[in-house]
């Protein structure tokens, strides 16, 4: 059987990596990354980009995303992103 | 919902209100005339906590909310007609003691922010650039690492609080091939080798708030200087600009409500044709437009200082306030001055200066078109 937070953890990317899709890739014509791709240095997050990110965690996973950790390490890929969801979850 | 203050946050407006007239007033059609600072204003706002609002008590601060630091901000624009002071102190607050507090360091929160806050030291940031304006990033300003120190070189201009400043958060670049990823903040202070201070920038209107360049001229600072980390500058500056465009036009709510007063005193005891102009319609739908503007203003900036109360990030929402309060501002100005008619276009009734001053909103802190542009990009355009 599955841990509770393996179960919770591929819908946490699933909705982070779709959320990133529609919203920033998409418009900037780049139809595929990987989930270790650094998305500030491809072109998807920009500097507003990184705020609509906070944005959707807050509102979609209900957590609080502090203003020191607004930054390249938590919120470069889909995958850094997804730990500082799992990490605050689990909190 | 509750629209209302507490009866704590009613009382400090009104405290406020009372430093603002009382202390806060001297000559300043003569000071915006010859671009002076009044820099004694800014030892007694230091003293009546201005500064320190929204600082942690351990630092000197006053742990303000952000709602009640809008609410006092609003009650200073009312009492206080010197704009540019006024902006010289958003500048302080919003772009050094905040990214201060947010991404500084224990040392140097502590070595910095007590000196912000008790009116010793002015703060400032450097951003702007010859070439680069609303596209902040393209920053042309280098970092170069040697050791244990970076070497900034390059120029800067339209910088705030510039002559008076002792700590300026300096954005540069410290990797240009990770282009906006590479921009990082330094606290450089006044003094440091190759700091250079340039010519005095004379402005439309905020005249008493100093503007000038600053160059950048092998300035070496050691490592521990950084805000942050390298390329933490984006976030660094979203965030001060969140902040700036929270509160920075709470101000001008109290100018505009401030101007409508003025009007309405001024529209009951014209006469023309026999009766107050306030009984033609041609005016009171004026006042009426005006009072609307202020409301719908409030209910803006207030949500967003809302939300951050809460400890949630606005940027969207301070976006909306800042773009609808600097648009509005400005045309409550013109609105003012053409009920005043021929008096209102004379420097003597001070509504010239609002408008100058007022302009300046539409462009300041991200252009109305950047803050379209934000407001549009949450909705992925």
């Amino acid at each position: 059987m599955p841990t509770a937070k393996e179960s919770t953890e591929p819908a946490i990317k699933t909705q982070i990596r779709q959320f990133i899709q529609e919203n920033l890739a998409e418009v900037k014509g780049i139809s595929s990354f990987r989930d270790d791709e650094s998305l500030m240095e491809n072109g998807v997050i920009d500097s507003l980009g990184i705020f609509r990110v906070v944005s959707f965690l807050e509102e979609n996973f209900g957590v609080r995303v502090g203003d020191e950790e607004i930054n390249p390490e938590n919120l470069s890929s889909v995958d850094t992103i997804e730990k500082l969801v799992t990490a605050k979850l689990n909190k | 919902m509750d629209f209302s203050w507490s009866e704590e946050q009613a009382a400090f407006r009104k405290e406020v209100i009372r430093f603002a007239k009382q202390e806060l007033q001297d000559d300043l059609e003569r000071r915006d005339r010859e671009e002076e600072f009044p820099r004694e204003f800014w030892q007694k706002c230091a003293q009546f906590g201005i500064q320190g609002l929204v600082a942690p008590p351990e630092y000197g601060g006053g742990g303000a909310d952000t709602l009640t630091t809008v609410c006092a901000l609003e009650a200073l624009g009312y009492g206080c007609k010197d704009n540019g002071f006024l902006f010289s102190l958003n500048a302080h607050m919003w772009t050094t003691e905040i990214p201060l507090l947010a991404f500084g360091t224990e040392e140097q929160k502590r070595k910095y922010l007590p000196k912000l806050i008790n009116g010793e030291w002015i703060g400032l940031h450097c951003m702007t650039e010859p070439m680069s304006g609303s596209d902040a990033y393209s920053l042309r300003t280098r970092a170069e690492r040697k050791g244990d120190r970076y070497v900034l070189n390059g120029t800067k201009t339209f910088i705030t609080n510039t002559i008076h400043g002792d700590l300026f958060i300096v954005f540069a670049n410290v990797d240009p091939a990770k282009g906006a990823n590479g921009v990082t903040g330094f606290l450089v202070e006044k003094g440091t080798p190759g700091l250079v201070v340039g010519k005095k920038l004379h402005k439309m209107g905020l005249r008493t708030s100093p503007m000038s360049e600053v160059a950048l001229v092998d300035c070496e600072v050691p490592a521990e200087s950084i805000l942050g980390k390298e390329g933490s500058g984006q976030a660094i500056f979203t965030h001060s600009m969140e902040w700036e465009r929270t509160c920075i036009l709470a101000s001008h709510l109290g100018m505009q409500q401030r101007l409508i007063e003025t009007c309405v005193k001024y529209a009951r005891e014209r006469q023309q044709f026999g009766a107050p102009i306030g009984k033609y319609s041609a005016i009171a739908n004026k006042v009426a437009d005006m009072e609307v503007r202020l409301e719908t203003g409030r209910l803006l900036l207030y949500k967003a200082a809302w939300l951050k109360s809460q400890g949630r990030h606005a940027l969207r929402e301070a976006s909306m306030a800042k773009l609808y309060v600097s648009e509005t501002t400005v045309q409550t100005c013109l609105d003012a001055i053409q009920i005043h008619g021929g008096y209102g276009y004379m420097a003597e009734y001070e509504m010239e200066r609002d408008l100058r001053d007022a302009i300046s909103g539409k462009i300041y802190s991200g252009t109305s078109e950047i803050q379209k542009v934000i407001i549009a990009g949450f909705q992925g355009l």
